[in-house]
C-alpha cells in the first residue's frame, strides 16, 4: 500500500538500457525525481534486470514499484503485458523470462546468419558478442550495427528491406503463460496500451472489448487507461471498460529515453487525484518497494 | 527523410507528411518535425496530409506531440481511409481535421438553379453540385450546412449536402437530389400545372413563415435591411430617406423564419416531394422582407428589361407577373385587388432600396445604362415612400396541421388583426375562447384517427369594427351549432359532459354561420369588437 496525495504524478511505463530506452536504471531513478513523478515503475521488455538494479539502490527520491513488459503473442494477436509489483526473486517469472531469452537469442543467431548468407553482411566477432551479451537484443539493435557498417541508410530501411525477408515460424510466450507468471510471483498483471496492442496496431470498438474479456479469461487485472499516446477520446473509452469489468486502472508514458518522441511522465493523467476509483485500488494493492 | 517536407507560407508553417508514418519511421519523423519547428515560434502550424496514405499508432503519437506544443493545429488534405483512423481515435475532437477533397467536373452537366451565391449543376442521375461563386467559399459551405440542418430539424423539407468538392478553382457541396425539377422548369414547360405550382409553392412559404426559430440559430434579416437603409442615405432625398429607415424601423423583431432568395429555381420537386434548396441565405424576420426578395425575383429585377428573364428563370415576364400576383393573393388568402396592391407596394419599397444599392455597389454610378435603370427605381421608391405608412401586413389567412399544438399559433393570427384593428381586451377574449373551442375540437374529432388540415381566415372591416373568422377543415361532416344547449341551469354534477364550450362560442359571437361545401366543413363567426 502506498499513500500518494491527490497532486501526486506518476509514471509507471518506462524503459531502461536494460531494453531498448537510453537512460540506464540508475540514471531512470534520479531523472523521475527531477520530471515531479513520485511513483514510477520500470517496465522493460522481457526482463527484469533493470527493477532488480533500482531495487537495490541504496536511496531513492520517488516510490518504486517492479515492472516488465512481456512481449505476447496467440492466434487472436499480439499484446503487451506488463507486470507490477511483483517479488523479483520468485522463480515462475525469473523462468518466464529466462524462456523468452531464450527464444530472442535464438531468433536473433538466426538473423544474423541470415543477413550474413544472403546479403554478405559481416559484422566484427566483437560486435556480434556485445550484441548477445545485452539483455535483449533485437531488430533495432541489428539495423544499427547495419547502419554503422553502411549495409542501410537508416533503421527503416534496414529491417524492411533486408532484416524482415526472412519470417520465422517463431516461438513466443503467451498472453496466459505472462499472466499466471505475473500472478504466482505476487504481481499484477495489466494490460499495456490497450488499443494499440503490440505498440502498432489499432484495436477499437467491439474489437477491443472482445480482447479485454479473452484477456480476462486469462487472468488480467488492469487496463493501462492513461496512455501517452491516446486522446481524451481512447482514454474515456477504456475507462468505461475498466469501469464496466471492475480492472485496475494504471497510467505510464512509454519513455523510451531520447530515442522516442515521448517526455518522462507524459501520460494524460497529471495528478493521481484526477483518476478513477481503478487507480487508487491499484495504488492500494500494489506492493512497492520503497518511498 | 521522403516523409517529412517542411514549408513556410505566410504566417503559417505547414508540414507536408507522406507515405507510411508507422512505428519504424515515426521516431525519425518526429525529430525532422522537430527540427523544422524549432524557434519558430508565433507560426501556426498546419499538416498537410494529401500525401499520407497510412499512419499507425506510432504515427498518431507523432501528431499528438506536435498538437501539445501547437494546439491550434490544423490537418488538412486528409483522404478518407486516413480520416476514419483520425475519427475512430478521437483525433478529430481535438484537433481540426479537413478531409482531401474529391475533384468533380461540371463539363456539360445541366445547370437546374441558380442563387446568390452559387449555381447547381446536376452531376449524375442522382446527385447535384453547388459551384460556388467565391473560390474560397469553405466558410459558406460550412454555414449554409448548419443552416440546412437547422431548418431540416425545424421540419423544412430540403437536401443536406453530403460532401464537399473541388470544381475548377472552386469548392461545390454535393446533394442528392433524384429526378427532381425545379419550379422554373415546370412554369416554362408544363403551363398545365400553373395553378399546382402556385399552391404547392404557397404552402412552403407558409411552412417556413410559420416556423419558428430558437433564439440566434439564424441571422435576423431586419439587421440587414437597416445596413440597406442607411446605406440609401447618401441616394435619396433627406426627408424620403428618414421615411425609409423610419419605416423599416418599426417593422418588429420576428422569429420566424424566412428563406431570403424565394423564387422558383430553389423550390425543387424531388419524386413527390417538394423540396426548398439553396438555404445560405436562410434569416428570421417579418415576411415582408421575403414577399420584398421574391417582388424582385420575379417582377423587380426586370420591370425595365423584360426580356432577361427568359435567360434566368426559362419562363416569360408576363408568366413571371401572373405567378408573383397568384402567389401573393394565395399568401394573404384574398382576392381583393386594393389589398393586394398595398402589399406589394410595401414590398416594393424594400425590394427596390436592394436593387438600387446592389446597382450602385456593382456598377457605381457613371454607366449610362445602370444609372439610368437606379435614377428609375429611384424614382419609384421616391414616390411609394410618400404613400406608404406601414411595412406591416398580415394574411387574411393562415393553414395549420389541425393539431392541438398549433392552438397558440392559430390565437396569435387571430390576436394579430385584433391588436392591429384595436379590439377591446373582453372582445378579444371571447374571440379567443370561441376560436380555441372550434380549432380544439376540429384537431381532435375532423380527421381522428387520421390528419388533416385546418384553415383560419379573419378579417375586420366597417365602422365600427366587426371581426369575421372562419375555420375550415376538410374533415367529416359535423355541424357543431346543432349540438343541444346544455341545460345551464342544473348544477355541474347533473350536467352532461361536454358542449358546454359550444354553447359559450354561441354565447360569445354576434353571429355564427356552418354550411358544408365542396367537402368542407365551413364555420363563421361574426363579432362587434368595440
Amino acid at each position: 500500500m502506498i499513500y500518494l496525495d491527490d497532486n501526486a504524478r506518476i509514471d509507471l511505463h518506462l524503459h531502461t538500457t536494460v531494453s531498448d530506452g537510453t537512460d540506464t536504471p540508475e540514471e531512470i531513478a534520479r531523472l523521475v525525481k527531477k520530471a515531479g513523478i513520485d511513483l514510477f515503475s520500470v517496465t522493460d521488455h522481457d526482463a527484469l534486470k533493470g527493477c532488480k538494479v533500482i531495487a537495490g539502490l541504496p536511496d531513492l527520491d520517488a516510490a518504486f514499484i517492479t515492472g516488465v513488459e512481456f512481449s505476447c503473442k496467440d492466434e487472436e494477436g499480439k499484446y503487451h503485458i506488463l507486470g507490477y509489483g511483483y517479488d523479483p526473486d520468485a522463480k515462475p517469472i525469473n523462468d518466464l523470462i529466462s524462456k523468452g531469452h531464450g527464444f530472442r537469442m535464438k531468433k536473433t543467431k538466426e538473423r544474423l546468419e541470415f543477413i550474413k548468407d544472403r546479403f554478405g553482411f559481416e559484422f566484427a566477432k566483437q560486435e556480434i558478442k556485445e550484441l548477445l551479451e545485452l539483455d535483449n537484443p533485437g531488430k533495432p539493435h541489428i539495423a544499427n550495427l547495419m547502419i554503422k557498417h553502411g549495409y542501410a541508410n537508416d533503421k527503416k530501411e534496414a529491417i524492411r528491406k533486408y532484416i524482415d525477408q526472412k519470417r520465422f515460424k517463431s516461438e513466443y510466450v503467451r498472453p496466459d503463460e505472462a499472466i499466471r507468471a505475473i500472478l504466482e510471483s505476487g504481481g499484477i498483471p495489466v494490460l499495456a496500451h490497450p488499443f494499440y496492442g503490440n505498440g502498432g496496431d489499432l484495436i477499437i470498438g467491439e474489437e477491443m472489448r472482445e480482447r479485454l474479456v479473452r484477456l480476462i479469461g486469462f487472468g488480467i487485472k488492469g487496463v493501462e487507461a492513461y496512455y501517452s499516446g491516446f486522446t481524451d477520446k481512447l482514454i474515456s473509452q477504456m475507462l468505461a471498460f475498466a469501469e464496466e469489468y471492475e480492472l485496475y486502472v494504471t497510467a505510464g508514458s512509454d519513455y523510451h529515453g531520447h530515442n522516442k518522441i515521448i517526455e518522462l511522465g507524459d501520460n494524460n493523467l497529471d495528478r493521481v487525484g484526477d483518476g478513477p476509483a481503478g487507480l487508487k485500488r491499484f495504488l492500494n494493492d500494489v506492493r512497492t518497494i520503497k518511498a | 527523410m521522403e516523409e517529412v517536407r517542411g514549408e513556410v507560407l505566410d504566417k503559417t508553417i505547414i508540414l507536408h507528411l507522406s507515405g507510411h508514418i508507422d512505428s519504424n519511421n515515426a521516431g525519425q519523423a518526429w525529430d525532422e518535425i522537430r527540427e523544422i519547428l524549432a524557434g519558430q515560434h508565433g507560426h501556426a502550424v498546419e499538416i498537410d496530409a494529401s500525401k499520407l496514405d497510412y499512419i499507425s499508432s506510432a504515427g498518431l503519437r507523432v501528431l499528438l506531440r506536435v498538437r501539445k506544443d501547437h494546439p491550434e493545429l490544423k490537418i488538412t488534405g486528409v483522404s478518407s481511409e486516413v480520416y476514419e483512423i483520425l475519427d475512430m481515435t478521437g483525433f478529430t475532437q481535438m484537433i481540426t481535421v479537413e478531409k482531401a477533397y474529391r475533384v468533380v467536373s461540371i463539363e456539360g452537366c445541366e445547370e437546374i438553379g441558380r442563387g446568390a451565391n452559387g449555381t447547381i449543376y446536376r452531376i449524375d442521375q442522382d446527385n447535384v453540385v453547388k459551384v460556388y461563386n467565391n473560390a474560397d467559399a469553405l466558410a459558406e459551405i460550412q454555414h449554409e450546412r448548419e443552416v440546412a440542418r437547422t431548418a431540416l430539424v425545424l421540419g423544412i423539407p430540403t437536401a443536406i449536402s453530403y460532401d464537399v468538392v473541388r470544381v475548377g478553382d472552386s469548392y461545390g457541396s454535393v446533394f442528392e437530389l433524384l429526378n427532381a425539377r425545379s419550379f422554373s422548369k415546370i412554369l416554362a414547360n408544363e403551363p398545365d400545372k400553373f395553378d399546382w405550382c402556385v399552391k404547392e409553392y404557397v404552402d412552403l412559404l407558409r411552412k417556413i413563415h410559420g416556423t419558428v426559430v430558437p433564439d440566434g440559430e439564424l441571422p435576423k434579416i431586419k439587421s440587414t435591411v437597416v445596413s440597406w437603409g442607411r446605406f440609401m442615405r447618401d441616394y435619396l432625398p433627406e426627408d424620403e430617406s428618414k421615411k425609409l429607415m423610419a419605416l423599416i424601423q418599426a417593422v418588429p423583431d420576428d422569429n420566424h423564419m424566412i428563406h431570403g432568395d424565394y423564387h422558383t429555381k430553389n423550390v425543387e420537386l424531388n419524386g413527390d416531394e417538394v423540396l426548398l434548396i439553396d438555404m445560405d441565405t436562410l434569416a428570421v424576420g417579418h415576411p415582408i422582407f421575403e414577399l420584398a426578395s421574391m417582388f424582385n425575383a420575379f417582377i423587380g429585377f426586370y420591370e425595365t428589361n423584360p426580356e432577361r428573364i427568359k435567360e434566368f428563370q426559362g419562363f416569360d415576364y408576363e408568366t413571371s407577373n401572373r405567378f408573383w400576383k397568384s402567389v401573393l393573393a394565395a399568401y394573404i388568402g384574398t382576392d381583393d385587388q386594393e389589398r393586394l396592391q398595398a402589399v406589394e407596394d410595401k414590398a416594393r419599397v424594400i425590394g427596390y432600396t436592394r436593387l438600387i444599392r446592389r446597382s450602385i455597389r456593382r456598377h457605381g454610378l457613371e454607366q449610362e445604362k445602370t444609372k439610368a435603370e437606379i435614377e428609375w427605381w429611384t424614382a419609384k421608391l421616391i414616390d411609394l415612400l410618400h404613400r406608404v405608412d406601414s411595412l406591416l401586413f398580415l394574411p387574411e389567412e393562415i393553414v395549420l396541421d389541425a393539431d392541438t399544438n398549433n392552438l397558440q399559433a392559430a390565437i396569435e393570427f387571430i390576436d394579430k388583426h385584433l391588436a392591429e384593428a384595436g379590439c377591446s381586451m373582453k372582445a378579444q377574449m371571447q374571440l379567443d375562447v370561441s376560436a380555441e373551442e372550434i380549432f380544439v375540437n376540429i384537431a381532435n374529432y375532423a380527421y381522428a384517427p387520421g390528419k388533416g388540415k385546418v384553415r383560419i381566415k379573419m378579417t375586420v372591416e366597417g365602422e365600427p369594427p366587426v371581426a369575421k373568422l372562419t375555420m375550415i377543415d376538410c374533415g367529416r361532416q359535423y355541424n357543431p351549432l346543432e349540438k343541444e344547449d346544455p341545460d345551464v341551469s342544473l348544477s355541474a354534477e347533473e350536467r352532461q359532459i361536454g358542449g358546454l364550450g359550444i354553447y359559450m362560442v354561441k354565447q360569445s359571437v354576434d353571429d355564427r354561420t356552418y354550411e358544408y361545401r365542396d367537402g368542407q366543413n365551413i364555420l363563421t363567426m361574426i363579432k362587434s369588437i368595440q
